[in-house]
């Protein structure tokens, strides 16, 4: 058994177990050490709502049979709360009692745990719903790309092993008019694009470092090895270029721009849409914190947008 | 024709699972895309000889999985938007034709001549991206080769019927089948979610002047297709060259002079595809 944390997990993981049945404590002690899960157990539901509300686990574990409520109503008031939709919840329930009448899509649990239970499919369930939770929660809905958690913890640790990167942040020229005029699902199939362009790219480009990510909206950002990432700039703005007008109505396309409303609400024409990216560069451990990163890359966009074509503008300070 | 017939064929068409191609390009295919220091136009430009792969790359790219169907008709930016690892799967689950009929050697070369000349003939009228048209040029016949493959009892049939009448292949079909190969293609088409101008290039290159939306692409097609007959390069299923609508040189404003450099330019062209050798 792992000594310290669960794989895929840095710290001690928190699972709040609501059941009235004694024989839990023993199995959860027996599948997971104080280190790996810190693992509370309360028999009331009632009770267990205002700590979950105010100190929310990392996993919730509920029997359908509580004393005073019925678990899954129980899980569809934590459920219903937004900011806890993401809470891995598994259901506890006898094997028995199973029925075809069972509305499983109205229930919103993420993880079923049968009786007889034991203590080694306990910590293999658990373990893959709070792992299963740690990706989903992140990626991003539309790309499925990791998101800014995924992002931020990638490059700090590139930074904490003073290991040598290009960190890229790209995001679109006009896309905000593009959207306006032919609505977010159309705006959605070009972020779908640009997506694909920078992963295939970064893909084939390679190195150790490759990571692509997707901030939201139109942000992106992507990580490679220092000499690489010119290479990989050329062909996005190339790639994009060439496939960008296709997204666009024909008359507009062959006008070369489209008509649209500016943030002030006046008509005007806006070009086809253009990719920036700005470059920052991590040297010789130079680079302490992502937010570094982050600042030196927002200033060198500003570089970027002033040019309407699809460009790439590279950190020179450290060149 | 019972409608019930015709319905149950059009499902078998569209029950389309793989389509095969000749071994040999497969085989380059696969070689170029192991080989680490290919590029993607290198690769673009193979597939773009090869009517089945790149129908498969179009298919797949214009998937609603990808989140942009009906937008992309170039095979060269289907390979930037799939990626090589996407067209490795593609290669693997392609099958070859162990035993190829001279027939349909025949259908691949005119398919590939006809990819040329609608690219020839797109770049002469200056219209953007002749690279689609080629694409549609390349896909024109790809209903006589679904419904080989799915309907393979009636393909004989067909052919009985275009020796016996001494007619075009085309109205065999719609006399066996109950409809034409230009119709296949409308539904693979509209299954596949290609793009609205490879759709009409390839339902209406026997009738461009009936094309609605893009009837440049249909007439383009129509003439490549006219095209690559007259110079009696390949086999697209009849021996004589079909009737070219004057409709499509007006629409395309090709005058006789333009016509004639551009029978200079195929020809030399079509000297060059000869020697290629993929079977």
């Amino acid at each position: 058994m792992v000594s310290d944390a669960l794989c895929a997990f840095t710290r001690t993981q928190k699972i709040l177990v609501l059941s009235p049945d004694p024989t839990l404590a023993r199995l959860f002690d027996a599948a997971f050490t104080p280190a790996e899960a810190e693992v509370t157990i309360q028999c009331q539901g009632r009770y267990a709502v205002e700590t979950l509300f105010t100190d929310p686990p990392d996993m919730l574990v509920v029997d359908a049979a509580l004393a005073d409520m019925p678990g899954p109503t129980l899980v569809t008031m934590v459920k219903s709360e937004n900011v806890y939709r993401q809470l891995p919840v598994a259901l506890i329930m006898d094997e028995a009692a199973l029925g075809p009448d069972i509305d499983w899509c109205a229930v919103e649990v993420d993880e079923l745990l049968t009786r007889p239970l034991t203590s080694a499919m306990l910590r293999a369930r658990v373990t893959l719903a709070l792992a299963r939770a740690t990706r989903s929660l992140d990626a991003n809905p539309l790309t499925k790309l990791p998101g800014n958690t995924s992002i931020i913890g990638r490059i700090q640790d590139l930074i904490d092993r003073r290991q040598d990167f290009a960190l890229a942040y790209a995001d679109l020229d006009y896309f905000k008019s593009f959207n306006d005029k032919y609505g977010f699902s159309r705006g959605d199939e070009v972020l779908m694009m640009t997506a694909r362009i920078i992963v295939n790219t970064v893909r084939a480009v390679g190195g150790p470092t490759a990571f692509v990510g997707h901030v939201g909206g139109d942000d992106f950002v992507f990580i490679l090895d220092i000499d690489r990432v010119e290479e990989a700039c050329r062909t996005v703005v190339a790639s994009f270029d060439g496939i960008v007008p296709h997204f666009y109505d024909a008359d507009d396309r062959d006008r070369g721009f489209i008509q649209s409303v500016d943030r002030e609400g006046n008509r005007r024409s806006f070009p086809l849409m253009a990719i920036s990216i700005a470059v920052v560069f991590n040297r010789d451990g130079r680079l302490k914190h992502f937010g570094e990163a982050s600042q030196t890359a927002m200033t060198l966009k500003k570089k970027a947008k002033e040019n309407p074509k699809s460009c790439y503008v590279l950190d020179k300070r450290q060149g | 024709m019972a409608e019930d017939l015709r319905t149950e064929r059009k499902g078998r068409i569209l029950a389309v699972r793989d389509l095969p191609t000749l071994p040999k390009v497969l085989e380059e295919v696969s070689k170029l895309v192991e080989r680490p220091d290919s590029t993607t136009e290198q690769v673009a430009k193979l597939i773009s000889m090869d009517q089945v792969l790149s129908a498969k790359v179009l298919k797949m790219v214009n998937s609603p999985v990808y989140g942009f169907p009906g937008r992309i008709s170039s095979i060269g930016h289907a390979l930037v938007l799939l990626g090589f690892n996407v067209l490795r799967s593609i290669i693997v689950s392609t099958s070859v034709f162990e035993v190829m009929s001279e027939n349909m050697v025949g259908l691949w070369e005119h398919s590939l001549g006809a990819a040329m000349a609608s690219g020839a003939v797109a770049r002469m009228v200056k219209l953007k991206d002749a690279e689609e048209y080629a694409v549609a040029g390349l896909l024109h016949d790809l209903g006589k080769v679904v419904a080989t493959v799915q309907l393979p009892d009636l393909k004989p049939e067909i052919e009985r019927v275009v020796a016996e009448r001494d007619c075009f292949y085309l109205e065999a079909e719609r006399e066996v089948l109950g409809f034409g190969h230009d119709r296949i293609n409308a539904w693979l088409a509209d299954h596949w979610k290609l793009p609205a101008n490879i759709k009409e290039g390839l339902s209406y290159h026997h009738k461009p002047h009936l094309a609605q939306l893009y009837p440049e692409m249909a007439c383009v097609v129509h003439l490549g297709d006219f095209l690559v007959r007259s110079f009696e390069y390949g086999f697209s299923g009849d021996v004589g060259v079909t009737y070219l609508q004057p409709e499509a040189l007006k629409i395309l404003k090709i005058r006789p002079a333009d016509f004639e450099n551009l029978l200079d330019e195929l020809s030399g062209q079509l000297v060059e595809l000869a020697d290629l050798r993929f079977t």
